[in-house]
């Protein structure tokens, strides 16, 4: 089994400091940040978790180190669920995404990957890393995937879905060329809804939380109609996109509305040349975390049928978070089970047949 | 697993507001103790089986008529560790669901011990 979202918890921010380059290690010790000393930089969401967003039965990042972080990953997901590969996704640091100074985003950004890549692949065989970049600097992000990007241990690039526009926009094209230059999918993770980023809800901002998380997929939607509109997929043939949490049922619907508004207008975007939902079945995966849940899953069943998820979806837990799908319990066809909880990501991520002390398991 | 009376502690060594979570002939299990009364519910939550009893005792917003804010019942609510649901401890009932309750078990204090019956 193949877990493809899975959160690899700091101490505190300050973990970076010895990553980051020293006008930007002066900022982060000097400089103002959005709560108590170890907080990471970045501009907070207008909504706040009642509750917190983590599991209470994992330790809180300020209770522990790194080792311990790892070990309780270890032994509430890696060895509980027989899991081949983890593929870490960071906690905040995709939120680098909210700040303003584009150049402080990309050193924390290259701080974190460089302690991802020293602290937490060598610890085991299991784990992938992804590289995180700063979408509102396209450049910097290029330079960041060619400087690290062939790492054996990382597998993608990551970004939030929040953003200041959507992903296939010509601006982030230096990002998107590094991305198929090094033939890394390109991820954007639920996250990243403050600060400089579009409100993610085009009709103005919800109120509550439940409210606003429920919401957040239409970020994820609209990265989906323009990385297709923009004909990346027609430059970059290799390069895949994976959305992270951010739902999945909305897909077919999303799909159809594109087929036939394609169809239609098809003299706008003169490079594409074939179908939205083409584009989307040969190069968009999805996570399955988290998976929506009706009375009767059936119903839920037909529409992933609709949209190819034995070949689009990838199983993801969120592990440690508060929303986290135990991969025992979510509801998914059985004849699917090999291919989304392993084969699929598998082939993604081009992962060897097996891999540490682990099983070949299905889920 | 097995059933039985399994004495869990001395009534004076879980003091209101406090918990144990322990394994009771296989089977893990809370017991609580809400302002003077044993409560035992069984650690795995009916909704996705996480672990219920280790997450927070809190209270709740009331339901209203007048939409305003109204805190009710601290200390008689267990919120689970993994997706927040949240139980009566007394109950086990959720109050998320009609339909769902969480596994309680009966619990007495006998010449000052807490015992549980499973």
């Amino acid at each position: 089994m193949i877990d493809c979202d899975v959160h690899n918890q700091w101490p505190s921010a300050e973990a970076l400091l010895p990553y980051l380059e020293p006008p930007f290690r002066d900022y982060l010790v000097r400089g103002e940040i959005p709560g108590p000393p170890g907080s990471f930089p970045h501009g907070h969401r207008p909504w706040l978790h009642p509750e917190g967003f983590k599991r209470s039965d994992v330790p809180a990042p300020e209770d522990g180190t790194t080792e311990d972080h790892y070990d309780a990953l270890r032994a509430q997901l890696l060895d509980r669920y027989q899991v081949d590969y983890a593929i870490l996704t960071g906690e905040e640091a995709i939120e680098v995404s909210t700040l303003a100074n584009a150049r402080y985003a990309s050193a924390l950004a290259r701080a974190y990957n460089d302690w991802m890549i020293d602290e937490w692949l060598p610890r085991d065989g299991r784990l992938r890393g992804s590289l995180v970049v700063a979408p509102q600097d396209p450049r910097g992000a290029a330079k960041e995937i060619r400087r690290v990007g062939d790492h054996p241990g990382v597998v993608q690039v990551l970004m939030s879905t929040g953003s200041e526009r959507p992903y296939g926009d010509p601006f982030y094209d230096p990002l998107w060329e590094a991305a198929a230059e090094l033939e890394l999918p390109v991820a954007a993770h639920l996250g990243g809804q403050g600060g400089i980023n579009a409100n993610p809800t085009g009709c103005g901002p919800p109120t509550f939380f439940w409210e606003a998380h429920a919401l957040f997929s239409e970020t994820g939607m609209g990265h989906v109609a323009s990385v297709i509109a923009h004909g990346i997929f027609e430059r970059f043939p290799n390069v895949r996109f994976v959305l992270i949490e951010c739902g999945v049922a909305w897909l077919p619907a999303l799909l159809w509305r594109l087929d036939a508004d394609y169809k239609a207008l098809r003299k706008e975007t003169p490079w594409l040349t074939r179908l939205p939902s083409e584009y989307a079945r040969e190069h968009i995966r999805l996570t399955t975390q988290p998976l929506e849940q009706p009375q009767n899953k059936r119903h839920l069943w037909a529409v992933l049928e609709a949209m190819s998820g034995g070949e689009v979806l990838l199983f993801a837990s969120d592990y440690p978070h508060w929303d986290f799908d135990d991969p025992t319990t979510i509801q998914l066809p059985e004849t699917w089970e090999g291919d989304v909880f392993d084969g699929n990501a598998r082939d993604l991520y081009r992962l060897p047949a097996a891999a540490g002390t682990a099983s070949a398991g299905e889920g | 697993m097995s059933g039985g009376r399994f004495r869990v502690c001395e009534a004076n060594e879980l003091a209101p507001g406090q918990r144990l979570v322990v394994d009771l002939g296989g089977r893990s299990v809370g017991v609580f103790n809400v302002e003077g009364s044993f409560y035992a519910l069984h650690n795995r939550c009916p909704h996705r089986g996480g672990a219920l009893c280790l997450g927070p005792v809190t209270g709740v917003t009331r339901s209203t008529d007048d939409f305003e804010y109204v805190y009710a019942d601290e200390g008689r609510i267990l919120r689970c560790a993994w997706h927040g649901w949240e139980f009566e401890i007394e109950t086990g009932r959720s109050l998320a669901d009609p339909k769902l309750k969480a596994k309680t078990f009966p619990v007495t204090v006998e010449d000052g011990e807490v015992i549980v019956h499973i």
